[in-house]
């Protein structure tokens, strides 16, 4: 345990304190020396984001259910408390018992934005353990991680002694029983990854080995040890109506992102859209039922007092019992004032019907995410909406009193032309005009649309991963663009950091070589890279500089067709055939249909939606 | 119907602030089912309040607050139903009906508060002592506070010794100064812990800052320096 004399002086010193006590509702704190595994959970970012996360409510309290082992938490301390753990020699401690992070078995990372990567460094020099997994020893935590940039894992593999791949629920407590059972014996730090190298899921960075061709590109990536998969499948949890799923979840006493009940409705998605990597990665679709969601509804609503339950998906409104399941939820907890959220719209009507409904406890907001201008070019994405079905919708839901709407879009999308952006611009007028064109007793509220523009990046085990990014001269003039192109105060248009998306696609293609280059970067002084004002940009580009790595090398290279990939040693079930076919599908705008009507043969054999609506 | 509840806040959760206490309690609120009244209106909140909030940092051995319930339900089933959910450093101590017009916030004029104030280096007892009894008996003593002028924020000096009574040293040492003291408290007129501690220390050469200081509330007062109950 930590000196808790130096921790109070420390608490009065910092902004919002309460980030670092730990004992909110639901929280578990062990007698630490009575459990036979001690893990400890890291998002990457502070309490508020981290806590937010609802993989690290899964995973808490699905290690905490099992008697032998324990599941503590530490996030990134922000810089006012950082510098005066530096300053007194406080080391990183866990929340629950207060205790320093390096006494623990392991330390596990999310990994969910590749810009928090200086974060994990920052919480392992603040624990004291070595920042790279060759300079560990068998006294130190095994570090380890998972979440969606685990499927490209090269950048960071210099750093974590092994990777989790896919969905950990099950394979977790396997690993934790095999180090349970080992750690009573004779063992060390080589034969326990030995072992649990062969399950399915993990990814042991030292056993292999990566050679590089004369132009930089990977000649080959393969394992030195004998036995070793030479490719990686993802961990995949089958049954989801039977999964665990938690009953409980930790109540934060300070204001988080997401103050409510998260309800995970299904995994996986059929829409196929071009640019996302979730979709790609968490096939097949898995549903689970509203039965099963209602009964956890009820436990989480119960054990946490919240008034909002958010079903939270990939595309939730696909969910193919989304108004029994929704009706159902509104009738239960009405009476309690406790309201249901969805994150994003379908634009049709059945969405509206669906406001409504929700309405009946809390007025929520319209957002909708077309992602292009034009038709042509969410052609070339395959998202597959049309004009009319945005006409629709919001005409619809303006008639039904709503008088604000928020509509989410990419630039820097793969083909995209001017006309394009200008789209953006005429679909936020074509909204206004609905709004006002109609009689002046039926115009209810004040209007607004608010347009959010974010910066493409291309990512891995995505038809787009050919693609080049565009640069950052071309995000700003493309931005300007569509700004100046609107001169209406009731339109609004908020657009994205460029120089934060292009480290972001640097990373996300990124190889091995990359780790030194955040090793650098992060001995400089780069960290909380996710906040706007901690990011330092310039000190990114001189840490390239330095190490002589060309960022355009991975964010701005257009690949050629046989290229080998960092990430092409990992099998997340959809297969590179498929990719290309999706890519050369885009260019010629050709779309391609839900695999709920057809199957696009992605590669995943045992799939449940194979023509589930035929 | 209206309960007036008393409460503590101990420990680490010194550190949650007043918001952070509100939504704590509506939370607790629904886990416990106690019928709390909704506001009217277009974003229904449940109708509670906290009297003079305690600042970011104290413990409290008794903070009130009114709760309007829409339904009959006994104090002592409201304090077990709720002490069961709610964390065991923020419990329910005593709740009462209370037929007031005035709502337990409008009718606190005096918090009693005993502060600790550690020092690094050695000081002199004796002469600590001397130094704040004369102090306390000033006639002025000033604070600089930030108070809002037409559109701006400016500088305002204030004398707050109207604002302090019941000044009682109860521990001086070469490492420690222990004192309680009464400070004006409400919507009247209200002075703050940390600003009184500061002062304090100013004028009696204490060194160091506000980190050094553990302070507690331990009594909320009203008329004329009244109990609640």
């Amino acid at each position: 345990m930590i000196n808790k004399d130096k921790l109070e002086r420390v608490l009065k010193r910092v902004e919002k304190p309460a980030r670092y006590i730990g004992m909110e509702q639901n929280s578990i704190a062990k007698n630490l020396d009575k459990v036979k595994v001690k893990f400890t959970f890291s998002y990457p970012d502070i309490y508020e984001v981290g806590m937010s996360h609802l993989g690290l409510h899964i995973l808490y309290n699905l290690i905490n259910s099992e008697k032998d082992f324990a599941c503590e938490r530490v996030f990134a301390p922000w810089v006012d408390m950082e510098e005066e753990m530096r300053r007194e020699s406080l080391p990183l401690f866990t929340l629950e018992n207060k205790e320093e992070v390096s006494n623990f078995d392991f330390l596990g990372f999310t990994l969910q934005y590749e810009m928090s990567y200086t974060n994990i460094l920052n919480i392992l020099d603040l624990s004291g353990i070595p920042l790279y997994s060759k300079d560990r020893d068998d006294t130190h935590p095994f570090i380890i991680a998972g979440g969606p940039c685990a499927y490209n894992p090269e950048p960071i593999a210099d750093f974590i002694d092994f990777f989790v791949i896919g969905e950990a629920e099950e394979l977790i407590l396997e690993i934790l029983n095999i180090y349970k059972e080992m750690k009573d014996t004779s063992w060390d730090r080589e034969s326990f990854l030995k072992k649990i190298m062969k399950l399915k899921g993990v990814y042991v960075p030292k056993f292999y080995h990566v050679e590089y061709k004369e132009d930089g590109t990977i000649k080959e990536m393969n394992p030195i040890i004998e036995g070793m998969p030479e490719k990686i499948e993802k961990a995949f949890i089958e049954d989801v109506e039977n999964m665990y799923v938690q009953d409980k979840i930790i109540v934060p006493f300070i204001e988080t992102i997401h103050d409510r009940v998260v309800l995970e409705v299904f995994r996986g998605c059929t829409k196929g859209c071009r640019f996302c990597q979730a979709g790609m990665l968490y096939r097949p679709i898995r549903e689970k039922s509203p039965e099963n969601l209602m009964k956890t509804a009820k436990e989480l609503v119960k054990s946490t007092g919240y008034d909002d339950i958010s079903l939270s998906s990939l595309s939730t409104c696909d969910y193919s019992q989304l108004q029994f399941l929704i009706k159902n939820l509104i009738d239960e907890y009405k009476d309690e004032r406790v309201g249901v959220s969805l994150p994003s719209l379908r634009l049709d009507s059945l969405s509206i019907d669906i406001l409504k409904e929700i309405e009946r406890v809390r007025k929520t907001g319209l957002t909708f995410a077309p992602e292009a201008g034009t038709q042509r070019l969410r052609d070339v994405i395959n998202k597959g909406i049309t004009e009319e079905d945005l006409k629709t919708a919001v005409g619809y839901a303006f008639k039904e009193g709503w008088s604000r709407v928020k509509l989410y879009f990419m630039i820097g999308l793969p083909t995209e032309t001017d006309k394009d952006l200008l789209g953006i611009k005429e679909m936020a007028y074509d909204v206004k005009d609905i709004f006002f064109n109609r009689p002046k007793e039926e115009i209810r509220g004040n209007f607004r649309v608010t347009l959010s523009a974010s910066c493409f990046v291309p990512k891995p085990f995505t038809p787009f991963q050919w693609v080049a990014q565009d640069s950052i001269e071309e995000f700003r003039r493309k931005s300007f663009l569509i700004k100046d192109s609107i001169k209406d105060k009731k339109i609004v248009f908020n657009y994205h950091n460029s120089e934060l998306s292009y480290m972001e696609a640097i990373f996300a293609r990124g190889d091995r070589r990359l780790s030194k280059l955040i090793h650098r970067a992060y001995k400089s002084g780069c960290k909380l890279d996710g906040w706007s004002e901690h990011f330092k940009f310039y000190t990114w580009i001189e840490a390239m500089e330095e190490l002589n790595i060309d960022g355009d090398f991975y964010a701005r290279r257009e690949r050629e067709l046989d290229e080998i990939f960092p990430w092409d040693f990992i099998d997340p079930g959809v297969n590179k055939k498929y990719l290309i076919r999706e890519y050369k599908k885009a260019i010629k705008e050709e779309t391609t249909e839900d695999c709920r009507i057809t199957c696009n043969a992605c590669g995943i054999e045992d799939c449940s939606m194979r023509g589930a609506i035929n | 119907m209206n309960l007036r509840v008393k409460f503590n806040k101990k420990n680490y959760l010194k550190y949650i602030s007043h918001l952070d206490t509100m939504r704590l309690f509506e939370r607790a609120f629904k886990r416990a089912g106690i019928p709390v009244e909704f506001s009217q209106g277009f974003n229904p909140h449940p109708k509670f309040s906290i009297a003079s909030p305690i600042s970011l940092g104290l413990e409290s051995e008794g903070e009130y607050m009114d709760i309007e319930l829409n339904e009959e339900m006994s104090p002592e089933e409201f304090k077990s139903k709720l002490n069961q959910v709610l964390p065991k450093d923020m419990q329910i101590l005593e709740a009462r009906y209370s037929e007031d017009k005035k709502t337990i916030a409008a009718l606190i004029t005096w918090a009693k508060y005993s502060i600790e104030i550690k020092q690094e280096n050695d000081i002199n007892p004796e002469k600590i002592k001397e130094s704040l009894l004369d102090w306390i008996k000033k006639d002025e003593i000033i604070i600089e506070r930030l108070r809002k002028k037409k559109k701006k924020k400016v500088l305002k000096r204030e004398n707050i010794s109207d604002l302090i009574d019941g000044f009682k040293i109860l521990n001086i040492d070469k490492n420690i100064v222990e004192v309680e003291v009464l400070l004006k408290t409400g919507s009247v007129k209200n002075l703050r812990p940390f600003d009184f501690v500061k002062a304090l220390m100013r004028d009696n050469h204490l060194e160091g800052g506000l980190d050094l200081v553990e302070m507690k509330r331990e009594k909320l007062l009203i008329g004329d320096k009244l109990e609640i109950f």
